[in-house]
């Protein structure tokens, strides 16, 4: 079965329902999945931050470095690739955290809360998530059945 | 003999760094006359310069001349740039192992390793501009204690977990409750015996715990932020997860803040791609002196 790698800020979509979407080591990033069950369209990103102000420059390259840059066009490209808005089973996993995390490092927390407020505004809903924690995620899109697997030190689960 | 003296026993017989990393380390603290005499030390090392020439006319570079001396490279890529390929070309070439016992194949801990020294660097630049080949040499270090340690936390695995899980330890914390020392420890003795200069042997002995150095380096600070970074965007990291404490000490003591940690993030995986060309060379370079010899 072929498998697309997703790396750190990517996006990809796909119509092959013959495919595998993975993407490794999600940490403070996060990972989501979109998919169609009916027409099979599914799609994935892998941000590492919440928001592009930090350097408009960087977002103008690569868009899926950031939440509020990536989510959008991740959404867009799957509608476009024939999926419907009220279809989409939308799965979350990352946002992990160092230890006893303060202010200044929450990244992950961050990453999610923006996360949050973007799909509650384009009124869509999270169907199941793993976030928080510290640990270290990889999380696997199968495109036949749509099934969203994660793995980490604590095993294989699905979500 | 107890485990701690065990693995202490043990780095007699780990492999040395070539002198050459010190005496590149010492030039480049000499900021005038720094860029001639590193060309000058490099050209002695025939697989060195080989490595340097090779990375400088990589393809993510995209010059459409080669570049075909030393000088020509240091003069259109910069004194640093050269410090970093030369330095992390050596350390790569003698010491790139890896360690199981933490789930890290050799590319996972070089990716880390790397990635921590451009962090590092890329936090020394402006107020600290003085340490960037101190910060960045310590972090292609800091966890070389992970490669003499891995043996003994392979074994020891699931009760160290157990007090990560169970008494909210971090992991080298429970590294010394079962092992009786931690990879940081061990890697600044490596440092030490390597005859590394203190900033250098402090940043590693200190960078899960930069709070509890005796003297707060800034070097310290730098690479223990530059790690935390690392850790929590998964680059290169192992089953040690990201059960670490980050210091927001560190951040005051440098005068930063969380607009500044996420640009060095995002700088450095731009820098990602560099990495992967670095690694790439290296690897290439490596198997080419190999047959040579």
């Amino acid at each position: 079965m072929p498998t697309a790698i997703v790396g750190i800020s990517e996006i990809y979509v796909t119509k092959n329902s013959e495919e595998d979407i993975i993407t490794y080591s999600l940490g403070s990033c996060i990972g989501m999945t979109v998919y169609d069950p009916e027409v099979r369209v599914g799609g994935m990103i892998h941000y590492m931050l919440p928001l592009s102000k930090i350097s408009q420059e960087k977002a103008k390259v690569k868009p899926g470095m950031f939440a509020d840059t990536g989510i959008p066009i991740l959404l867009r490209k799957v509608l476009v690739a024939g999926a419907a808005k009220d279809r989409l089973i939308v799965k979350v996993a990352g946002g992990s955290q160092l230890m006893d995390q303060n202010k200044t490092f929450n990244i992950g927390e961050r990453n999610y809360l923006v996360l949050r407020k973007l799909l509650w505004k384009n009124r869509i809903l999270i169907k199941n998530e793993d976030v928080g924690g510290s640990e270290s995620r990889t999380m696997r899109l199968e495109m036949e059945t749509g099934r969203v697997t994660i793995k980490s030190g604590k095993g294989v689960m699905e979500l | 003999m107890n485990v701690k003296n065990q693995i202490i026993d043990r780095l007699s017989s780990f492999p040395t760094i070539p002198v050459i990393v010190n005496r590149l380390l010492r030039v480049l603290n000499n900021q005038e006359t720094a860029t001639a005499e590193i060309c000058k030390i490099i050209k002695y090392d025939p697989a060195l310069t080989a490595n340097v020439l090779k990375a400088a006319n990589s393809a993510f570079l995209g010059f459409s001349k080669p570049v075909e001396s030393l000088d020509e490279a240091s003069f259109r890529l910069g004194t640093k740039w050269i410090y970093q390929i030369a330095v992390s070309s050596l350390i790569y070439s003698n010491i790139k192992r890896p360690a199981p016992g933490y789930e890290q194949t050799a590319d996972d801990i070089w990716r880390h390793s790397i990635a921590v020294a451009l962090g590092a660097e890329t936090l020394s630049r402006g107020q600290y501009s003085k340490e960037a080949a101190t910060v960045f040499t310590a972090g292609l270090l800091h966890d070389i204690g992970k490669i003499a340690l891995e043996e003994f936390v392979g074994e020891a695995f699931d009760e160290i977990q157990h007090h990560v899980d169970n008494n909210s330890m971090t992991f080298e914390e429970s590294e010394i409750e079962v092992l009786g020392v931690d990879h940081a420890e061990i890697g600044a003795m490596i440092a030490d015996r390597w005859h590394f200069p203190p900033a250098i042997v402090e940043s590693i002995r200190w960078h899960h715990n930069p709070d509890a150095a005796p003297e707060k380096l800034p070097a310290i600070d730098m690479v223990h932020i530059a790690d935390a970074l690392c850790l929590m965007e998964g680059i290169g990291i192992g089953r040690d997860g990201l059960h670490y404490r980050p210091s927001e000490e560190a951040i005051k003591r440098l005068n930063m803040d969380g607009s500044t940690l996420e640009m060095v993030i995002s700088e450095v995986l731009t820098s990602l791609e560099e990495i992967d060309a670095m690694l790439d060379m290296a690897e290439s370079a490596h198997a080419s002196a190999k047959e040579v010899r």
